[in-house]
């Protein structure tokens, strides 16, 4: 009798140590992997600060050097060291609101060096702006510089935790003492980035290929009604069953074109169909139908066939098709705009075919408005057996002809496009037709999937 | 009573020491084992709809020879032998998500490592992978056009300066996708999410350049509220 009223409390109490153990370890390896990854934050966070210092003296040098060898060692080490902050701190847990200005502003820093490196081989000077913009650059360099060092301090002085590793963890660290890394950025951005000013070069990152307008939409704006019945033109629909539009913001130019969306039901089967209309010239951006394709029937061939008279009928005459590739029982194929012949890289409408019926359910013309229009082409000023004279002996070459492409800064290049192979490999050579200067190489990566065509 | 206290006094020693040890492993393990089924970071290393192949090809042959799959054997990984795959997981106990991991390539006695090595190596076939896997945690139970769009913020990030300058970087930035934070990324994406995610690689952008979306019945962030609406797509708010 005793013996069996002893049981529950026991098995309670090994129940509860038990528990106490378990939740002992849980806590041991909580705070195992915590300083883990705190430990991994403060490496990423000094080694980030020693990239900026880096970056800082770098650019002081830069500006008083008067060596044109010793600039591009400086601007090749800003470059990387940058690019390297850049990095890092986008690996730090800081709030995207109070980094975006700063890893911008890194991320700038880098490509803009690597622009004038550029200019440098090909045997330009730098100009007083140039200069100028270095020592801005200098200048918004040391305040990161301060800043992060004053951050540093703070965590040295006191027994902080440097980050929040986690939302609602306020209570562990004093509110006081938390986020000083974040709080730091969050002062730097507002008291000095504010007034960083637009970084104009050649250069993916620069503020005018950003901010570019697109070119080829025309003049006119369509209102609602009138862009509803361009998506229905376009698709061929007469009587849709159900015609949406997604709700939009005021256009105040933040996207890239503005644009009204719609989402059309054809009828009572069958996916609906989306497709964005400008505002402006009222052409159609994009069109997605995003039926599942089941089967193949029809052949690459007939395929293109069809992408190319939807093309036609849409009044985007000067279109060749130069690239496919398959996926999902669909085919997509790369047009490129051709004027007087000569294929404009830049000028890209993707189709989409589905490989079962035949129907056109993909196309996007985004990077076709956004940079076609009329091009006064420069007459090439070098023969084509000039710059084949340029391209690397032993390249096989297998087709020549001209071509504009988009340098770094998206500004057009006509050059000479030698397609051809090289031990084994296929690659495109761009050979520029003013001055002969090899512009870029391609490598053309074959997959069971992919086809060139040109 | 003494015989009594000592038994007990033995049991919890012995239930202490094992309960210390099976803590310690459970810990060590946690990463891997937190409910989800985890899958291979690389996507090479496993078979999923859409891949293509010779791993694929001799698949295919040993799903058709033991009578899972009745289609072509093609190197192809379509609806059919999605279904055969999955069909074959059950009847052996696996993991059914149609997935041929490393698990499932074994009992089908194919290795997934040969036939890699093979490939000339640049392919873009990870980010696929890893951009699906970033759609379905992000954006499960919206439409089509919502995955695609959320694949596409992801793409225009990378474009950006204000932003890390590579898929793997935008996907992991602390704080910047909360399906990434809690592991819902972690999950296996299915073939809507895939196609999404191969769509936005070609060039579709239902968002108009945007590089921030939100949901306006979650979204607590004042800073977020501040961005400009370019347009409503299923739940989110899509924005620059």
């Amino acid at each position: 009798m005793r013996y069996k009223k002893a049981i529950i409390p026991t098995i309670l109490a090994i129940a509860i140590l038990a528990t106490g153990v378990w939740g002992y370890n849980q806590y041991r390896m909580r705070n195992y992997y915590e300083d883990q990854l705190i430990n991994q934050y403060q490496r990423i966070f000094y080694d980030m600060k020693d990239n900026v210092e880096t970056v800082q003296t770098s650019l002081s040098k830069s500006l008083v050097s008067a060596s044109e060898e010793s600039d591009i060692l400086l601007l090749s080490q800003i470059y990387q060291q940058a690019y390297f902050a850049h990095d890092k701190l986008s690996q730090l847990p800081i709030g995207h609101e109070n980094l975006a200005k700063t890893e911008k502003f890194l991320n700038q820093v880098a490509d803009y060096s690597y622009s004038l490196i550029g200019r440098y081989i090909k045997g330009d000077k730098l100009d007083d702006k140039e200069r100028q913009t270095l020592f801005r650059l200098q200048d918004y360099t040391e305040q990161l510089t301060a800043e992060l060092q004053e951050a540093h301090d703070e965590i040295l002085t006191g027994d902080l935790t440097m980050f929040k590793i986690r939302e609602g963890e306020k209570d562990k660290i004093g509110e006081a003492n938390e986020d000083i890394l974040d709080a730091q950025m969050q002062k730097y951005e507002e008291e000095q980035m504010t007034e960083y000013p637009e970084l104009i070069y050649d250069g993916p990152f620069s503020d005018q290929v950003l901010n570019v307008e697109p070119k080829g939409l025309g003049e006119d704006t369509v209102n609602e009604k009138e862009a509803r019945k361009i998506a229905l033109d376009f698709l061929g629909i007469k009587n849709p069953k159900d015609v949406n539009m997604f709700n939009k913001g005021e256009s105040t130019g933040s996207s890239n074109i503005d644009a009204y969306t719609f989402s059309i039901t054809p009828d009572n089967e069958g996916e609906s169909i989306i497709i964005g209309v400008s505002i402006q010239g009222g052409k159609v951006v994009w069109m997605e139908n995003s039926k599942e394709v089941e089967d193949k029937n029809i052949s690459e061939k007939e395929a293109l066939k069809i992408a190319k008279e939807f093309l036609d009928e849409n009044g985007y005459t000067s279109m060749q098709a130069n690239y496919s590739t398959k996926y999902d029982n669909s085919i997509l194929f790369n047009f490129v705009y051709e004027q007087d012949g000569i294929p404009m890289y830049t000028d890209l409408i993707k189709v989409k075919v589905s490989l079962d019926d035949g129907e056109i359910i993909g196309i996007d013309a985004a990077n076709f408005l956004k940079s076609n229009h009329e091009r006064d082409l420069p007459k090439p000023k070098i023969t084509e057996e000039e710059a084949r004279d340029n391209v690397r002996i032993g390249f096989d070459i297998e087709n020549v002809r001209l071509a504009v492409i988009p340098d770094r800064g998206n500004n057009d290049l006509l050059c000479y496009e030698f397609s051809g192979t090289y031990k084994g490999s296929d690659f495109i050579v761009y050979i520029n037709a003013l001055d002969g200067r090899q512009e870029d190489i391609l490598q053309i990566i074959q997959d069971e999937n992919g086809t060139l065509m040109m | 009573m003494r015989k009594f206290t000592i038994i007990i006094s033995i049991l919890l020693i012995l239930l202490i020491s094992i309960s210390i040890f099976s803590g310690r492993s459970n810990n060590l393990n946690e990463a891997t084992s937190s409910g989800y089924s985890k899958i291979s970071a690389r996507a090479p290393r496993v078979i999923y709809w859409g891949s293509s192949g010779d791993t694929v090809r001799e698949a295919q042959r040993r799903l058709k020879d033991w009578g899972y799959y009745e289609g072509s054997v093609d190197g192809i990984y379509g609806p059919q032998m999605y279904r055969a795959t999955r069909q074959f997981q059950r009847k052996h106990g696996l993991t059914v998500d149609g997935i041929i991991g490393p698990a499932t390539a074994n009992s089908l006695g194919i290795s997934l490592g040969v036939s890699q090595a093979q490939t000339t190596g640049v392919t873009r076939d990870d980010n696929v992978y890893l951009l699906a896997r970033a759609v379905h945690g992000e954006a499960r139970g919206e439409p089509y056009v919502g995955k695609v769009a959320i694949a596409a913020v992801v793409l225009n990030r990378v474009e950006n300066p204000s932003f890390p300058n590579s898929i793997a970087g935008v996907i992991y930035q602390p704080l910047a996708f909360t399906a990434v934070a809690d592991g819902q990324m972690n999950l296996s994406p299915d073939n809507e999410s895939l196609r999404a995610a191969r769509d936005a690689l070609n060039g579709w952008d239902p968002t108009y350049g945007c590089l921030y979306y939100w949901n306006p019945a979650t979204a607590t962030s004042k800073w977020i509220w501040s961005r400009e609406k370019v347009i409503e797509i299923g739940k989110h708010w899509f924005g620059n």
